[in-house]
């Protein structure tokens, strides 16, 4: 099968709440598709209905052309770790992935094979109930390989993770991608996701918001302004702001400018005699434009339980 | 940073598909593998085969029988009365005997007159007999039964006759002495040549019984009734033999003025007091062995609501159906692997019970039934399956209500409720409970017909089998409707 998860006009309330509202994206294979929204915006209620889990209202979600639940071997075909808590605290970490691989029809060497890829080794003889949350999540994501699917899923991977779990997620998200699987990882974080992911879908509401890939997001979102480092900030916002330029002071000794070309900055400084250190394109962090995305769509927390269920 | 273009990439393939197998056989694994892994699941398991033999041997260790010695047992203790009045004469070889009853007073409408052939005297002989009942018509009763072959309504005076053939012993009954009606037909293995018949009335006690939260005071009363027979005539009795009597059992309780015989002009009056028949306040003993599984069921309750409401609470039912989205084939194979393990669990308990229980009863006098009885064996096999069906019903309970508390309190209610405040409702009442609410389940320990049985054992049985496959069906529904 195909290695491509296809999310076409899904939709789905609950009660006067709509969760996923005519969402349509697609992963597709060697790339990490990172899903990213606010909390509450309807990521995880999509992921569970594209492994139907959840019934959707409307629209319709493949993963490698076919309904989840029509799947002969289903874990073969898409691996997810929705939950990294969603273990019995009394059971034995191999008899975890023992039980999945009985049920989802699996040989049972898997068990090893998928022990010693994520790195659990002795804590596999280990209950649940004390591990860690990086150990949970490598728990997981073993869980998730069991099948050795050619589409995996994530839903929040990194999150509360130190840094050594984050690189070692990242690792391992690219290592998988690059074998030619889809992987979607979800986030609220965009900065979780950087240098992580190859395109982004970003939602809001359930919405779509943006569909592209990181280079175009940055870009879009730098939109052609110019940082200007100098230690005469003062000088410096007044000329530009009287030559029509939106100046924004962005650190002790330095400005962002928007509104007229680099080269006329320098004209326009030199000119005034304002003096200053250095001229550089802006580049937008992700998180920047994430914040400028979805500025509108951020919803309270406590007006979407299910998502913090 | 570029995205490779989707339409070019190569495609990942699972190296594991060709190897992977889709069958119930899996799930049925993953299921034990499940069952076996919480280390506290098994032990309840473990628990609930203890908790029902320490049960058993508990009560079996605290009972004691009022005989002791080689003395008579306690009548209580014996699951048939054998009294009343009997007037006979020894019966020689092959014959009849034939009455009219004339009259009968007192004693409810299963008050007994009628005639006996019996192969002794002796209390718990085997016997065919032949009588008319005020409510129920002409009966040929035989082994200590209640009911028997006929029926309808008797008028008196109403004409009776018992003839003996070898073994075979056969009932008429006829209105006016000349045309019979056949009423049945028993036989009397290892009946003497010379065999006691005559005639007899007898009369079951009238049962008091008070009832109040947590027990029950039964007294039964032995009734007493009369009965007047003429046109007696024996073929062929032993040459100069005369009428004898047994009377009721002796000892102070016994009123003189309620037992005895008169003749006069070949008309005889009976009167007499007890009952032929099951002795409907008998000791149950394999029963009061096995009501360990009362408490052993507590463990089995809660094992398997777990079984399900760990999965709803931590979210990892979701696993489980995304390993097999079929959501009614994960049900079942749940469903068979607790019913299996309860099922170990109740063969454990229930023969450690009747085992274990046997020899402590003994050793207090008791005679506990032996296994061979094919009641006793009903009992005991159905107490271990009593586990395995409301292990369903548990598991069907938790599916329906998703939360561990809510579900062991509704399952503990409808299967322990129903006992408890059976004593303290009205008889009636009380009986209907016990025969619309799954503690019906329970009645498939019984071995003994007492006055306080409400439904049939294997009628019981399947009111708890009814309900679990309701629970199950509701559950199967549910489960794949909801969104996990």
């Amino acid at each position: 099968m195909e290695a491509t998860i296809e999310v076409r006009g899904l939709r789905k309330r609950y009660g006067a709440a709509v969760a996923v509202d005519d969402l349509s994206f697609t992963a597709g294979p060697g790339q990490v598709t990172g899903f990213v929204g606010p909390n509450g915006a309807g990521k995880s209620t999509t992921m569970r209905m594209i492994m139907g889990l959840d019934r959707p209202d409307g629209g319709t979600a493949l993963v490698g052309g076919k309904p989840y639940r029509s799947l002969r071997t289903p874990l073969c075909g898409l691996g997810a770790m929705l939950d990294a808590s969603a273990v019995h605290p009394a059971r034995r970490a191999r008899d975890h992935l023992r039980w999945l691989a009985h049920a989802g029809g699996l040989p049972a060497r898997r068990v090893d094979e998928v022990i010693e890829l994520t790195g659990l080794g002795g804590a596999a003889r280990r209950r649940a109930g004390g591990f860690s949350l990086g150990m949970r999540q490598r728990l997981g994501i073993a869980a998730a390989l069991l099948g050795d699917p050619p589409v995996l899923m994530f839903d929040e991977p990194v999150n509360g993770l130190d840094p050594e779990g984050i690189t070692w997620i990242r690792g391992l998200l690219r290592s998988l991608a690059a074998e030619g699987r889809a992987v979607l990882v979800s986030s609220h974080l965009m900065s979780e996701l950087e240098g992580g992911a190859d395109r982004l879908v970003v939602i809001g509401r359930g919405r779509l918001i943006a569909d592209t890939s990181v280079g175009d997001l940055l870009k879009a979102a730098s939109r052609g302004r110019v940082e200007v480092r100098t230690t005469a900030r003062q000088d410096v916002m007044t000329v530009l702001a009287r030559a029509g330029a939106t100046v924004t002071a962005t650190g002790g000794d330095a400005v962002t400018v928007a509104g007229i070309p680099s080269e006329q900055i320098i004209a326009l400084l030199t000119q005034a005699g304002a003096a200053f250190s250095g001229i550089a394109e802006h580049r937008a962090s992700l998180e920047e434009a994430y914040m400028e995305l979805t500025g509108d769509a951020v919803e309270f927390r406590a007006v979407t339980g299910r998502e913090a269920r | 940073m570029t995205a490779p273009d989707p339409t070019t990439a190569p495609s990942y393939r699972s190296s594991v598909q060709a190897d992977a197998r889709g069958g119930f056989g899996g799930l049925l694994r993953a299921e034990w593998t499940k069952l076996r892994t919480v280390p506290r699941w098994p032990l309840a398991l473990l628990a609930s085969a203890a908790l029902t033999v320490l049960v058993a041997l508990l009560s079996a260790a605290g009972s004691e029988s009022t005989a002791s010695g080689d003395g008579p047992a306690d009548p209580g203790r014996l699951q048939i009365i054998d009294l009343g009045h009997f007037t006979y004469l020894p019966l020689a070889g092959d014959g009849s005997i034939v009455a009219r009853v004339t009259s009968q007073r007192d004693g409810g409408a299963w008050a007994k007159a009628g005639l006996m052939i019996r192969e002794s005297t002796r209390r718990g002989a085997p016997y065919a007999a032949l009588m008319v009942t005020p409510g129920h018509g002409v009966r040929l009763q035989t082994g200590y039964e209640s009911g028997g072959a006929g029926g309808g309504t008797a008028a008196l005076p109403h004409w009776l006759k018992l003839t003996r053939s070898g073994t075979a012993v056969t009932g008429y009954d006829s209105a006016d002495g000349r045309t019979w009606r056949r009423v049945g037909s028993v036989r009397l293995e290892g009946l003497p040549r010379q065999a006691p018949a005559g005639m007899f009335v007898a009369v079951p006690d009238t049962v008091e019984v008070r009832r109040q939260f947590g027990g029950e005071t039964v007294s039964g009363r032995p009734g007493a009734t009369r009965a007047m027979f003429d046109h007696v005539s024996v073929s062929s009795s032993q040459p100069g033999a005369s009428w004898r009597d047994r009377g009721g059992a002796g000892g102070p309780a016994a009123d003189p003025g309620a037992d005895g015989r008169a003749e006069a002009g070949g008309t005889f009056t009976l009167k007499g007091m007890g009952d032929i028949g099951p002795n409907r306040f008998a000791d149950d003993i394999t029963r009061t062995t096995l009501t360990g599984v009362l408490i052993g069921q507590a463990a089995i309750i809660a094992l398997a609501v777990l079984f399900v409401t760990a999965e709803y609470r931590r979210g990892m039912l979701r696993t489980t159906f995304a390993a097999s989205p079929r959501r009614g084939r994960v049900l079942a194979a749940k469903a068979i692997v607790a019913a299996l393990a309860a099922l170990a669990a109740g063969l454990a308990g229930a023969f450690g019970s009747v085992l274990l229980a046997g020899p402590v009863l003994r050793s207090h006098g008791m005679s506990p039934p032996s296994l061979a009885d094919e009641a006793v064996l009903r009992a005991v096999l159905g107490t271990a399956a009593l586990p395995a069906v409301i292990a369903v019903f548990s598991l069907a309970v938790a599916v329906i209500v998703r939360r561990s508390a809510p579900a062991i309190t509704v399952v503990l209610l409808v299967l322990l409720v129903p006992q408890i405040a059976a004593t303290g409702l009205p008889l009636p009442a009380a009986r209907w409970l016990e025969r619309l609410t799954p503690a019906a389940g329970f009645a498939i320990q019984r071995t003994v017909t007492r006055f306080d049985q409400a439904i049939s054992p294997w009628a019981g049985f399947g009111v708890l089998c009814g309900y679990t496959a309701a629970a199950l069906a509701a559950a199967a529904w549910l489960i794949r409707k909801r969104d996990a």
